[in-house]
């Protein structure tokens, strides 16, 4: 039973860091109806943001803050010179943008910076655990969860209170209403733009705890995984990203967990077939999107 | 600073091949090929390379060419990573001409660069690729250079008995050979002189969580003695982190994936972690000498041992010429590689002679005390010890 409640654990905070990536995807694809596949060079650019702070002798603190300001800075200026000029054209156009955009920081990063992987030291204190209800839980999972928790509390208040927040919104449920009702265009979408880099910032500081080191190529697979959970939960759906990240975590873990040693290889292909499987049965996902048909 | 200098010497390369048969003629001049990954996820493997080819090619040519009269000019082309792309920039480089080829740091570009220039009669070497198979698979042209698998596996399995611990667990990822293989090379020494491995975990490279396995790890009973990896960056820092920080003391040992300044950074956690790789920088050995030569000519300290097995690579090259006499016949190359013994390199020596073409070389082993890396020692293993391919 503890061992079960462990996994659980481990499931929430995998989960959590999925969340908060796919967040980031769902936000602009509801207003834009963009995947922008560039979204985890905003994790890379975190990482080389906090690796030179520290290496100019910035306290820690403020490199990690600097961090997910330069993730958030990147992304507005990501949709300013690679989505804003295409905006009137199709999106498969702004798609193929996003992975030039992607292609060209991989090797940007490779030739400027290094090829070859920087470390980043985390603090030591996120090494020990913490002993909660008769539970081992790594200080790290317990930053992942407790981070995912303010961060979505955070990003609810926002959208929900905030006139900004609320402009978003109705533009992710219908962006050519709310253009008509005066809302600026541009500061709605560079709003959810910055919004994503923030999250991605986030995500990174937490994917960066646990692998000590930014490389080149460091976003390539979670945005892969922060795709999945996207569609898992309904592509543009805000809610549905975090049911689609959480759920994509529980698969994920339990199959590690359960699955016979033997069948440890396929795993991977189990987990996307459980994907498929649900895509089956919710074609649009688990929290589809709701829009409005005339 | 440094990829301006790697473009300028690229430039004046392709410029001095592109002038074709009115440049020096081919008794004087030495060409290599290097059918390199700037780009793609080798690259940290092969800029690396690309910087000790060069160091070791501007010291011989300033010393006037091998034996003082040949000049080496090394042409190097982008192969993107991919094996398609490979094979392509192979051909390119055997039509320009070269003696000798050298390939990308993995065994599946490398196998398409070495079976191409063997239609040609030229030799390659591959620097870093570390997959013992990998000269048997492209065949009798095809060198291998790096510490292979089998020898660090024997090493990390000696070494793990005379500590005294019996039960071993490994941790593979079927992603790579290196990541398979190499444990299960332990596996099979460690086992074939009394230990018992009755566990094996696998992970998927970049999984970044590997809090399931780590429970997993604290339910076996018995515990482990030590648990053996060839997994490196991101994935051995996550994984110890979460091994260390669910109050897991058990021994690690690792294999030369791990040699870099993100396994230093790890701080305490990773306090006694023993590890193999192709040489250690004793204070006046060939290795310290080469890193202030490295850091002379580039301004900064080398982060891996790839820029030093490069610089071997072109060691061996340069005393297989001496062997031939200045004949640069394909033919005449390869079998003057194949005879090579005690060629004294950056990281040692390297012998080819009687090794089907994976030299024998020191492995060294490595403690992590304090945050630096300290030396255990060089073993040679015997060479019934180590498995087969």
């Amino acid at each position: 039973m503890d061992l079960f409640l462990q996994q659980v654990v481990n499931a929430l905070s995998l989960g959590g860091t999925y969340a908060l990536l796919a967040l980031g995807l769902a936000v602009v694809f509801s207003v834009l109806g963009l995947i922008n596949f560039a979204h985890g060079e905003l994790m890379t650019l975190t990482g080389y943001a906090i690796f030179f702070a520290l290496a100019a002798g910035l306290p820690y603190p403020v490199a990690l803050v600097l961090g997910v300001l330069v993730a958030t800075a990147s992304a507005v200026v990501m949709e300013r010179v690679a989505f804003r000029p295409l905006r009137n054209s199709n999106a498969t156009v702004m798609l193929l943008s996003s992975f030039a955009v992607a292609a060209m920081l991989h090797v940007l990063f490779q030739n400027l910076i290094s090829a070859r992987p920087k470390a980043i030291p985390a603090p030591q204190f996120l090494m020990r655990n913490v002993e909660v209800l008769g539970l081992q839980i790594g200080a790290v999972q317990l930053v992942s969860i407790a981070v995912t928790a303010i961060s979505l509390l955070g990003l609810t208040l926002f959208l929900r209170r905030s006139t900004l927040g609320i402009a978003t919104r109705a533009a992710a449920s219908d962006f050519n209403i709310t253009r008509l009702m005066g809302i600026n265009a541009n500061l709605v979408i560079s709003t959810a733009f910055a919004i994503s880099g923030l999250l991605a910032g986030i995500a990174a500081l937490l994917w960066l705890f646990q692998r000590g080191s930014v490389d080149p190529l460091m976003g390539f697979l979670p945005v892969l995984k922060a795709f999945i959970a996207a569609v898992l939960g309904g592509l543009g759906s805000l809610s549905g990203a975090v049911v689609g990240g959480l759920l994509l975590g529980f698969i994920e873990v339990g199959l590690r967990a359960y699955l016979p040693d033997g069948m440890q290889a396929y795993r991977e292909a189990i987990g996307l077939t459980i994907v498929i499987a649900v895509l089956f049965f919710y074609p649009s996902g688990l929290v589809p999107r709701r829009e409005a048909v005339r | 600073m440094i990829r301006f200098r790697t473009v300028s010497i690229l430039a004046t390369a392709a410029a001095v091949a592109s002038m074709g048969p009115t440049a020096a003629s081919a008794q004087d001049v030495l060409k290599i090929g290097f059918a390199g990954a700037l780009t793609g996820y080798l690259a940290p493997y092969d800029q690396p390379t690309q910087q000790g080819l060069e160091l070791a090619i501007d010291e011989i040519n300033k010393a006037g060419g091998i034996d003082g009269k040949i000049k080496i000019e090394l042409t190097t082309r982008d192969v993107r990573s991919e094996t398609a792309q490979s094979a392509v920039v192979a051909q390119e480089l055997v039509d320009m001409g070269i003696n000798v080829m050298i390939a990308p740091c993995d065994v599946d570009p490398a196998v398409a660069v070495g079976q191409i220039a063997q239609a040609a009669n030229i030799p390659t070497i591959a620097p870093c690729a570390s997959t013992p198979t990998l000269p048997g698979i492209a065949g009798p042209f095809t060198f291998a250079n790096y510490t292979a698998d089998n020898l660090q596996g024997t090493v990390l399995a000696d070494f793990a008995l005379e500590q005294g611990y019996k039960n071993a667990l490994i941790l593979i990822s079927r992603d790579t050979p290196y990541t398979e293989k190499l444990p299960l090379y332990f596996k099979q020494v460690f086992e074939a002189k009394g230990g018992q491995v009755p566990a094996t975990l696998e992970f998927k490279m970049g999984q970044q969580d590997f809090s399931a396995e780590v429970t997993r790890i604290k339910e076996l009973n018995p515990a482990p003695d030590v648990i053996m990896t060839a997994a490196y960056e991101p994935d051995f820092p996550a994984f110890i982190k979460q091994l260390r920080s669910s109050g897991i003391n058990t021994p690690v040992l690792g294999s030369d994936g791990i040699d870099s300044p993100t396994t230093l950074a790890l701080g305490e956690i990773a306090e006694g972690v023993v590890f193999t790789n192709a040489g250690f920088p004793s204070e006046g050995g060939p290795l310290a000498k080469f890193n202030a030569a490295f850091t002379a000519h580039f301004g900064e300290e080398p982060t891996s041992v790839y820029p030093a097995t490069a610089y071997d690579v072109i060691k061996s090259i340069e005393a297989a010429v001496k062997a031939t006499g200045g004949n640069l016949d394909g033919q005449a190359l390869r079998d003057a590689i194949d005879n090579l013994e005690n060629v004294p390199v950056a990281t040692g020596t390297l012998t080819y002679k009687g090794r089907e073409r994976v030299p024998l070389r020191v492995v060294a082993l490595n403690r992590i005390v304090a945050g630096e890396k300290t030396h255990v020692a060089d073993v040679t293993p015997k060479a019934a010890d180590v498995p087969a391919p």
